[in-house]
């Protein structure tokens, strides 16, 4: 399959592609005082053959100075240009009789007249005797155009944002330009090919050029481009290489149908490549939430036995927690709980100071949870050790006591909390989108879970925990001070819990319910992983994101998608009733 | 154990005041005109949660079981009565059509094959029966067979309310989606809006909590309700013994659904709504506050605390709408950890407080007469 090994090695080249990238930034960079210079330059030439093209006296004249700029591509043509179309643009009769095509510029003091600056240099227009002109905005006549001068000008407006100094924009106006399969913007696009040096323009480049050589006259040409698009997999092309191959079939072009129709199959496999792996990636992304939601119920509902209702409570804390250092951080906040107001003040920073908000936020919101953790096990918690459904009961009690309080506290509505720019954008490998903010889901829960790991398994306190939770009488006699274990275990669940809150807040609405959508599903993983396992926590967590997004994926549905993996997990436990990964133990009941 | 008999003995005559009463007085002052419509209505609707909590006390209290999923079977059973109230409206909906309007709304023309049964109210009824008795008796066996239980057999049963909550959502279901039934008008060709029809519904309500809690009072006295408690209280000897507890637990699993369905389908035509919204878990863990709060394991102390609880909320989502959830979540926690008998344990509770405070005066004493005792004996 000449295709696969297209892609298996399409991505060393990318790697290479954005080396280059990152080397010619750090050039453009150093060159920026000098390119500057030579922009002004050059944009003034524009200005000039604008202004010249604009007080030509006939149609043919303009366009055909317009056409000129053709010789000359640069960025600022497009913005000139659609200046012009916009209309901001302007004709100024001088006091001897010549036109001069101007910009309206300040308005001048002490009149209710505007400056206007010519357009030829960005001087502003004076009289006779060396006084500003001053003009009210009805005085000026527009720079007209007509439908053929607009069509000249899109014309250059599109040879020139090829010669885009920025990467994205020039991809950006070789993809706008192979739409439509023009022959005549071939040669730019040909004379560009010559001089690109960026990798990524180069691919969008050759991939322009094959589909508009799709339409070519010459028969070799369209044959080879299909080869071409069908061997790259290109998306752009799917829909036109399907109806030149209807069309071929129509006009008996036997030759050009077949190559249309494996180009279209061999894109129909890559289609269905990037699917699956988009599928997998967001299966792992949706897993990951679940993992980071459901570890601090591993703790408190695996390690100890209780069935923390509150625990979806103790999510919302985080993320409110969030909110809160948000707001700090920013102009302050005003809370009104049972009718009383008090404001916290802010420290109104911006820019970089504002967008570490994040950082501080994280630690802040895994102590307050614990805190409120460890107030809830003195509280009540610590009575029903022995008495799991109780405890079930009991805490379902105080999540609705807390839904409330939030609801008091912060409106019943949800409450905004911006995530930092660097979490909108995403990462493109090899037609697969991977999102910023999913990457970072991943990331996080694989730092929770390596730092969960850690202190269980390498503090001395994980220590204690894992020895009360083994055998609570032997690890008293060996004199472990066993409620105070219980008393860190479980503020460490919630501290765990509140974590998840901070960093849902980052991909979801904060409201008073945030922690009810997620309770059944984070039992559900611990259920499924096996109680008193972390690992098994892990896999069921990754397991039902995968399976969650599958069933979406292929069912075009995700409410039945969730009710297939609910039925799944109740039939699962058929099998395993005791999870993935059972605690072996002599004990009975 | 022991003492339970010789409680409900006590109590027995004021048990039948409080059925007569149900039964009998309420209604006649509702005819009287000394009780509004309005109240006796809200009063059937209670009585109906009554019957839920109910089914969850026989379930929880006296097997052992909670079952976060009671809502659901009650929903069920509201949902197949409201299937043949809506078909009962014929062309009065606002769209003139044969079919429910939401049917029209969706773009249907002819009524789905699932629906045409439920012209006939028999059949209708049955289902009410059949429907939520054999999803409680799958779900029952799989989850007995491979001995779910405790915390886990809730939990499950709270994933299946929710992916059926989630279900009965969707529009594609035909059940009317997150807006369910509505706009009822008869049914068996009484008029569902005037006052006669909801005192009969109301008298039916008493009628079938009366029997359900005197019949789950005989259940219990039996032999069955004995192994019934053994099982809740110590499964593995009563498998040791040779008794299949996955067959008992299943029976009063399904047994429970069915009440519990017959009091949703009595709900429906008194509310007058049903939606997914009732179907949700924290309603279920709503119906098992009122049995905690009533008092578990005692089948009158659910009743007490159904009509309780909901009466509370009918006050205090008026009074003190801010402050509801606080107070039903805080007195919840409270009796949890302070009152593991509810309501109907406070007289028992009061008592041995008073018996400890007498000990604990009469200790003060003993000590001394202990004292010598053992001057006495030590030579």
């Amino acid at each position: 399959m000449p295709h696969g090994i297209g892609s298996a090695y399409s991505q060393p080249t990318m790697s290479c592609g954005s080396l280059i990238r990152k080397v010619l930034m750090v050039a453009c960079i150093g060159a920026f005082a000098f390119a500057s210079q030579k922009a002004a330059a050059q944009e003034e030439t524009v200005r000039s053959k604008i202004a010249a093209a604009i007080v030509m006296p006939d149609e043919e004249g303009r366009i055909a100075v317009v056409l000129d700029l053709k010789k000359t591509p640069s960025p600022e043509i497009v913005g000139w240009l659609d200046k012009w179309k916009e209309g901001l643009i302007f004709i100024y009769e001088a006091e001897d009789g010549s036109i001069v095509p101007v910009l309206m510029g300040e308005p001048i003091e002490g009149t209710r007249k505007i400056a206007i600056r010519k357009l030829s240099d960005d001087t502003p227009v004076v009289d006779g005797t060396g006084n500003q002109v001053g003009v009210t905005k009805f005085e000026l006549d527009l720079a007209d155009t007509s439908s053929s001068l607009r069509k000249a000008m899109r014309e250059v407006s599109d040879l020139a944002a090829l010669a885009d100094p920025d990467v994205e924009k020039r991809i950006k106006a070789i993809e706008n330009s192979s739409v439509g399969q023009r022959q005549d913007k071939l040669p730019g696009l040909l004379e560009l090919q010559k001089i690109e040096t960026n990798s990524k323009a180069t691919k969008a480049l050759e991939q322009a050029i094959a589909i508009i050589n799709l339409r070519s006259d010459d028969k070799a040409k369209r044959l080879a481009a299909a080869e071409f698009l069908g061997n790259r997999g290109s998306l752009p092309a799917f829909d036109l290489l399907k109806t030149i191959a209807l069309e071929s079939k129509k006009s008996g072009d036997k030759e050009m149908e077949k190559a249309a129709l494996l180009a279209v199959s061999r894109i129909e496999l890559h289609i269905s490549r990037i699917n699956a792996a988009g599928t997998l990636f967001r299966g792992v992304s949706s897993g990951s939430v679940l993992l980071v939601v459901a570890i601090g119920l591993a703790i408190t509902f695996g390690l100890m036995g209780i069935i923390n209702m509150a625990h979806g409570e103790f999510i919302a804390v985080g993320a409110y927690t969030t909110y809160v250092v948000q707001n700090v951080f920013a102009s302050g906040l005003r809370l009104s709980p049972f009718g009383q107001s008090f404001e916290i003040p802010g420290l109104g920073l911006t820019g970089t100071g504002m967008s570490l908000y994040f950082v501080v936020a994280l630690p802040l919101s895994f102590l307050v949870a614990a805190l409120v953790g460890l107030l809830l096990e003195r509280s009540v918690i610590q009575f029903l050790y022995r008495r799991p459904l109780e405890s079930l009961l009991a805490t379902w009690g105080v999540s609705l006591v807390m839904q409330q309080l939030f609801r008091l506290t912060f409106g019943p509505n949800n409450v905004q909390v911006s995530s930092p720019l660097w979490l909108s954008g995403n990462w493109t490998v090899n037609d697969v989108v991977f999102g910023w903010n999913r990457l970072f889901v991943i990331g996080f829960a694989v730092l929770i879970i390596v730092a969960t790991w850690l202190v269980l398994n390498k503090t001395s306190l994980g220590l204690l925990i894992r020895s009360v939770m083994q055998n609570r009488n032997m690890a008293a006699c060996m004199g472990v001070r066993t409620e105070r274990v219980n008393m860190l275990t479980f503020s460490f669940g919630c501290g765990l819990a509140g974590l998840a809150g901070a960093f849902l807040s980052q991909i979801s609405n904060v409201g008073p319910s945030l922690g009810q959508n997620y309770i059944v599903d984070a039992f559900m993983t611990v259920v499924v992983g096996g109680v008193g396992n972390i690992l098994g926590t892990v896999i069921s967590a990754l397991g039902i994101g995968m399976a969650d997004q599958s069933l979406q994926q292929y069912l075009g549905n995700p409410v039945i998608g969730k009710i297939l993996v609910l039925i799944g997990i109740i039939l699962f436990l058929q099998w395993r009733p005791q999870g993935l990964f059972v605690t072996r133990s002599r004990s009975l009941d | 154990m022991t003492k339970a008999p010789a409680v409900s003995k006590v109590r027995t005559p004021l048990l039948i005041a409080m059925a007569v009463f149900l039964i009998v007085v309420m209604p006649a002052l509702n005819a009287a005109g000394f009780i509004e419509d309005f109240t006796l209505n809200i009063w059937g609707k209670y009585l109906c949660y009554a019957i839920m909590a109910v089914s969850i006390d026989l379930l929880w209290g006296y097997t052992g079981l909670l079952c976060l999923g009671q809502a659901l079977f009650f929903t069920l059973g509201g949902y197949m009565m409201g299937m043949h109230l809506m078909l009962m409206i014929g062309k009065l909906g606002s769209y003139n059509s044969d079919l429910p309007d939401f049917l029209v709304f969706l773009g249907h023309t002819k009524l789905p094959a699932i629906w045409q049964p439920f012209y006939s109210f028999p059949f209708a009824m049955l289902m009410v029966f059949l429907v939520p008795g054999i999803l409680a008796l799958i779900f029952g066996f799989l989850a007995f067979r491979s001995r779910i239980k405790g915390v886990y057999f809730s939990i499950l049963t709270q994933a299946l309310t929710y992916a059926a909550a989630l279900l009965f959502f969707r529009n594609e279901l035909l059940m009317g989606g997150n807006n369910g039934f509505t706009d009822f008008r008869t049914l068996l060709g009484a008029n569902l809006r005037e006052a006669p029809t909801q005192r009969i519904l109301y008298i039916v309500s008493a009628i079938l909590l009366v029997a359900v809690v005197a019949g789950c009072k005989w259940l219990t006295s039996t032999r069955f309700g004995l192994i019934q408690r053994a099982i809740r209280d110590s499964e593995n000897r009563v498998l040791f013994s040779g008794y299949a507890t996955a067959n008992f637990k299943l029976f009063i699993f399904v047994l429970c659904a069915m009440i519990a369905a017959a009091a949703g389908a009595l709900y429906v035509p008194q509310v007058g709504i049903i939606n997914p919204g009732e179907m949700t878990t924290e309603r279920s863990l709503e119906a098992v506050v009122w049995v905690a709060l009533g008092g578990r394991g005692t089948l009158v102390g659910p009743v007490l605390g159904a009509v309780s609880v909901n009466a509370l909320k009918s006050w205090a989502t008026r009074a003190y709408p801010d402050m509801w959830l606080l107070i039903l979540g805080g007195s919840f926690v409270l009796v949890v950890m302070f009152m593991p008998k509810g309501i109907i344990g406070i007289p028992a509770q009061v008592r041995a407080l008073i018996a400890k405070m007498k000990n604990r005066g009469a200790n003060s004493r003993q000590p001394v007469t202990t004292k010598q005792d053992a001057e006495v004996t030590e030579p």
